[in-house]
């Protein structure tokens, strides 16, 4: 494969999804996927090799914004070039885990649907909201209580693989912070393409999503759809992410409040 | 290659090496997601931070020899042409064994022909910045190596690049700059 083309859904372009390993099938519902939902021994091997091939397509849409988009800042280059590495990483510190755990790659269905929709963008503030700004930092909301759910069913060494990973996720999300920001002082209109993009992956999300009334999963379990499902928010890593407090303040009004970490880390 | 006595000359070669760096941090990038196999794609990131570092450390230097810093020179033709077409190979073999085998060694070769021809004092911070170069990119080799073996990737590929990268002379042109 030299080039990555265009698949339309709907009214929408989306990026054909990257060159896999064979033993890889590749799905775009969260209903086609094996999410077990608990922490027994296949279910932390489903959830880590979820985890590992999203960090793969990390590497992979790191890459793309180092490729394609040679005209950016130096800098953000190289930031980008950074994560590639830290999701190299991630990727291979996750294998040895789900190796150690009696798994393989390609045991379980895999989705790329972050690269779908993020490398369907054509600039690169749009790119580094979706993938940095939203998905790693949502990502992050969600590792944290992970690793606390895996802690107390006594598995420590994926909680602190996890907890290793999240370190690096902050630094990423930091960095698309901070350029944007810079990147909007220069030129407002960056913060309308920021806007369109973030619209942009909730239409996407909007197609793939579970359906309203929830749905039941591949294996059979049964899922929330989006709007009954209340969202973890990381706040001490969203402030090292240096989300303003007003930022932070509106996600928990969105989450209904509720959260897996303390609130007092706003003030 | 003949001794290189001024700062002029000395950013000229600093400034066509941050070239050649930049361009292969961008192949490595344009082959991740084209590559299909995942221990493919974890070295490639490895790689392109490898590559960026090295870009950045020799721009750094060129602002030291009285350009602005990240000064950029593309080479001379025939080696700018030899760049986009190993960037070109397909399949993972053909990659692998085209960057690692073919590019690689030569642009190791040129490096230590530079440090041959320098100052070594008063352009010793060239040369420390090289010698890291050239360990990083010997390193990157022996991933490579690792990964052919671990994928049971061909190799042949390689002497047809190695060879035409051996036939150009010198690689840096006459002076033009890069917006």
């Amino acid at each position: 494969m030299s080039e990555i083309g265009y698949f339309k859904v709907g009214n929408m372009m989306l990026r054909e999804t990257p060159a896999r390993d064979a033993c890889f099938k590749v799905v775009y519902t969260d209903a086609e996927m094996h999410e077990f939902g608990d922490m027994s021994e296949i279910a932390r091997r489903e959830m880590i090799h979820r985890h590992m091939t999203n960090e793969m397509t990390s590497v992979e849409m790191a890459a793309a914004c180092v490729a394609e988009f040679p005209d950016a800042p130096w800098e953000l280059r190289m930031e980008l070039a950074r994560q590639a590495w830290d999701e190299a990483r991630h990727v291979r510190a996750l294998h040895r885990r789900l190796r150690e755990l009696g798994g393989h790659k390609g045991e379980f269905p895999i989705s790329a649907l972050e690269w779908n929709v993020t490398c369907a963008v054509d600039n690169l503030p749009g790119r580094i909201a979706i993938q940095n700004r939203t998905l790693e930092a949502g990502a992050m909301d969600v590792m944290g209580g992970l690793s606390q759910s895996l802690r107390s069913a006594g598995d420590h060494e994926t909680a602190d693989t996890l907890d290793s990973i999240n370190t690096d996720e902050v630094q990423h999300v930091r960095f698309s912070n901070r350029w944007i920001k810079r990147l909007a002082e220069s030129d407002r209109r960056v913060l309308m393409k920021v806007a369109m993009a973030i619209r942009f992956l909730t239409q996407a999300n909007s197609n793939f999503q579970i359906k309203e009334g929830g749905e039941t999963n591949a294996i059979g379990k049964e899922l929330a759809s989006p709007e009954n499902r209340i969202p973890a928010v990381n706040v001490e890593d969203r402030k090292l992410a240096e989300f303003t407090d007003d930022e932070i303040n509106e996600i928990l009004r969105q989450a209904g409040y509720r959260s897996l970490v303390s609130t007092e880390a706003t003030r | 290659m003949r001794k290189i006595t001024t700062v002029s000359e000395r950013c000229q070669n600093i400034a066509t090496f941050r070239h050649i760096s930049v361009k292969l941090m961008e192949t490595a990038a344009r082959w991740t997601p084209t590559t299909p196999e995942m221990e493919a794609k974890v070295m490639f990131g490895r790689h392109i931070w490898d590559f960026a570092q090295m870009a950045d450390w020799l721009g750094k230097r060129t602002f030291e020899l009285r350009q602005p810093e990240h000064y950029t020179l593309p080479p001379v033709d025939a080696y700018d042409a030899f760049l986009k077409d190993a960037a070109k190979a397909e399949s993972t073999s053909d990659r692998i064994s085209t960057l690692y085998d073919g590019v690689l060694p030569g642009l190791i070769e040129r490096y230590r022909s530079y440090v041959a021809a320098t100052d070594p004092i008063l352009d010793e911070p060239s040369v420390v910045i090289i010698d890291r170069i050239v360990r990083e990119l010997e390193r990157q080799r022996v991933e490579a190596a690792a990964l052919q073996r671990e994928l049971k990737l061909d190799a042949s590929a390689a002497p047809k690049i190695a060879a035409r990268e051996r036939a150009i002379g010198n690689i840096v042109a006459e002076q033009r700059v890069q917006a």
